[in-house]
């Protein structure tokens, strides 16, 4: 350690800091003989003063690229100091921050120095110190450099945790146009690489998979073959490792092209039935480059936009909603006044109220103010005894949304109004006071087309401090 | 008659009340005995932890409500909640009348309030798991240093241990005054206070100050939300914290 690995620390965090996944969920595994442990929830070790969690060391092998991605702090015409680790460099600083208990593990990304295999090979020198040398038991994230090879990507996934690929610009012309050298078969054929492995690796452990008189099985049995490319006729790797237990992630810009919220999540709807993604995160796009491609400098983040597609995103994936549900011809956006979820009520007015001591679990979902966990309470209690309408709080339901749309033992508590107009106005108004009763009534008429400009976005200020949660480290 | 109970403050005495509360008078009050304020007009009695009677009571909620209760007693009697004491007496009380469906019963008070205890306590133990930070001292040992609201140590203990095997640590509860120490492979959690520690090993302080500027970079200035970053990890815990100065 000495001054300069100092001086490469401030220059690679700084160029990782824009990537957002920052979690080290979904690995259980217990200390391997040296140091470390992976724990299936993730754990949060920080957090940093824009208030996103800091759990990996997130940063980048090298910031010297060959690559001219216009929206990139890294890109090659970028005017900025470049520098690159040492693999054993970089194994050191991982070790003596988690000896700390600073971190929770690494995150490694890079720019491509030199070519997509090079910099892969000395990421994978890296990872192969910390696992085989060190026997560090941590979290390793790993981002895939477009155009890697596939035996590279394969090793790379046998010393990962997870591994991810951004796919950065969510549509194929905006990638052509922000992103020249980056073709979207360099994104998806890794993406599907990485799904086609874990299946495999998957149905090797199912039941009946095992030939007569071979092992018995249990979730600890490692010692698997796997045909990592089977598609391709290569020849089968034998490994002792397993690949990805965390599964693969991706990340999108949001603001940055011109693309609407729904053409978004309906990519990320996509991402996540294709390839099973485990995540797909938002990045509201922070100007840094004065590019006649991309929105002006002086544009503020979209982070209001970025906090509501993260609504969407959790509806999405543990609501049982569909991305067209949120969406109609007339609004391609999500509202930034409400949250997608009431609206989606709103619009759907008709099926409510629903009855809290009847409905099933899909149903209790989509009541607002009902998130999964107290609905799973109210059916546990239902088990046992009829759920009160004075209940609800105790069990973690948000009251002063839900009571519009639900009946309890076939009561009503909303209050005699029920029209939606009502209850938007009553949810504007309990939205932190920001809104003026003025800007309450002109929300009110119907509105035509909202024709938000994606590069200025308005109501910045209306971000509640808890708006950054899905960003944390679970 | 009821009375007030005062106990030593160990959970085996805690469960001995609970014994006595089922076998000899009812209980008004339970307080560990140096909290105590003697009240005129309620009688009360010092109790002896009874080991014999703390086990059965033990063996009695693991097998009439269940192993998933008498975990949250446990970590009720943990906390710091001024009224804990009573709060799992009336959660037992109820416990032995329902059984294991206790836990469903979401909407009754006094199951919210243990509950809620028991998620206070396990919500520091896993803040906790991350925001420990130790330093490494002379002669190789790591030493950490904790302020916690409620008695979490003996929580910690599992998981630090598998993680940090092959090191010897401490972590040191300045609060309470007492300790985790690990050695290789042994483990013991006693009071502790030191007279003087050893001093920081050599590299302690570069490493210290890689964390700090690793700290301060990875903050995107555009997205600056100091209110955020106290609602996650509100301030009480900073004075540990290495990167916080």
């Amino acid at each position: 350690m000495n001054e300069s690995t100092m001086e490469k620390l401030r220059l690679l965090a700084e160029g990782a800091k824009y990537d957002v996944s920052c979690s080290s969920s979904g690995t259980q595994r217990n200390n391997q003989g040296g140091l470390g442990s992976a724990s299936n929830a993730g754990i949060c070790h920080s957090w940093s003063k824009d208030g996103r969690c800091i759990s990996l060391l997130k940063i980048l092998f090298s910031n010297r690229c060959v690559f001219d991605c216009a929206y990139c702090v890294n890109r090659r015409t970028s005017d900025i100091e470049r520098t690159s680790f040492e693999p054993r460099e970089l194994a050191d600083l991982v070790m003596s921050f988690y000896r700390r208990n600073y971190i929770e593990g690494l995150f490694i990304s890079s720019a491509v120095e030199e070519s997509p295999d090079f910099t892969s090979e000395r990421v994978l020198t890296c990872l192969k110190i910390l696992r085989q040398e060190y026997s560090f038991g941590g979290y390793i994230h790993t981002k895939v450099i477009p155009g890697t090879s596939q035996e590279l990507l394969h090793q790379i996934g046998l010393y990962s945790d997870r591994l991810s690929i951004n796919i950065e610009v969510p549509s194929p012309q905006g990638l052509q146009l922000l992103a020249p050298q980056k073709k979207p078969q360099d994104i998806f054929r890794p993406m599907r690489q990485i799904t086609d492995t874990i299946l495999d690796q998957k149905s090797l452990r199912a039941p009946g998979s095992r030939a007569p008189g071979s092992k018995a099985q249990s979730s600890k049995d490692q010692d698997l073959a796997i045909t990592p490319f089977n598609s391709d006729g290569l020849p089968a790797l034998r490994t002792n490792g397993r690949f990805v237990p965390a599964g693969q992630t991706t990340q999108m810009m949001v603001g940055a092209s011109g693309e609407t919220d729904r053409q978004i999540l309906l990519t990320s709807e996509k991402l996540y039935q294709t390839f099973q993604m485990k995540r797909v995160y938002f990045s509201a796009y922070i100007p840094l480059v004065d590019s006649p491609l991309l929105p002006s400098l002086l544009s503020k983040p979209p982070l209001l936009r970025e906090h509501r597609l993260y609504q969407a995103d959790w509806l999405l994936r543990f609501y049982g909603f569909t991305a067209d549900e949120l969406f109609n011809d007339d609004h391609p956006d999500l509202d930034p006044d409400l949250d997608p979820k009431i609206i989606w009520a709103l619009r759907n007015i008709k099926i409510f109220p629903i009855e809290i001591n009847k409905a099933s679990l899909d149903d209790l979902l989509r009541i607002p103010g009902i998130g999964r966990i107290s609905a799973l309470r109210i059916l546990r209690q239902r088990r046992v005894c009829r759920v009160q309408y004075e209940d609800l709080k105790k069990m973690g339901v948000v009251i002063k949304r839900a009571k519009f749309f639900l009946t309890c033992n076939g009561k009503y508590y909303g209050g005699k109004d029920v029209i939606p107009e009502h209850i938007r106005a009553e949810e504007l108004r309990s939205a932190k006071g920001l809104l003026r009763d003025d800007l309450i009534q002109s929300r009110l008429k119907p509105e035509p087309d909202p024709q938000i400009s994606l590069f200025e976005p308005k109501h910045v200020s209306l971000i509640s401090p808890t708006g950054f949660l899905e960003l944390g480290g679970n | 008659m009821m009375i007030d109970y005062l106990y030593d403050g160990s959970f085996e005495g805690l469960l001995t009340v609970i014994y006595k509360h089922y076998h000899q008078e009812k209980a008004k009050g339970i307080y560990p005995l140096d909290l105590y304020q003697v009240n005129l007009t309620v009688p009360y009695q010092i109790l002896q932890t009874n080991e014999e009677q703390a086990e059965k009571v033990y063996r009695a909620i693991q097998k009439k409500i269940s192993y998933h209760d008498l975990r949250r007693i446990y970590y009720g009697y943990l906390s710091n909640d001024q009224e804990k004491e009573i709060k799992v007496l009336k959660y037992l009380e109820l416990g032995f009348k329902t059984g294991p469906t206790i836990s469903s019963l979401h909407g009754n008070p006094v199951v919210f309030d243990l509950q809620s205890i028991e998620k206070k306590v396990s919500h520091e133990v896993h803040r906790l798991k991350g925001l420990i930070r130790f330093s490494l001292l002379e002669q190789d040992i790591l030493y950490a240093p904790i302020t916690p609201d409620h008695d979490v140590v003996a929580l910690l203990a599992t998981h630090f241990c598998d993680r940090f095997r092959h090191e010897n640590f401490v972590i040191h509860d300045t609060r309470r005054s007492k300790a985790l120490l690990y050695n290789q492979g042994r483990s013991v959690i006693a009071p502790f206070e030191y007279e003087k520690l050893p001093s920081l090993a050599r590299e302690e302080v570069l490493v210290r100050s890689q964390w700090r500027t690793y700290f301060d970079t990875i903050a995107i200035k555009e997205r600056t939300n100091k209110k955020c970053q106290r609602n996650f990890m509100p301030v009480r815990y900073w004075e540990n914290l290495t990167e916080i100065f």
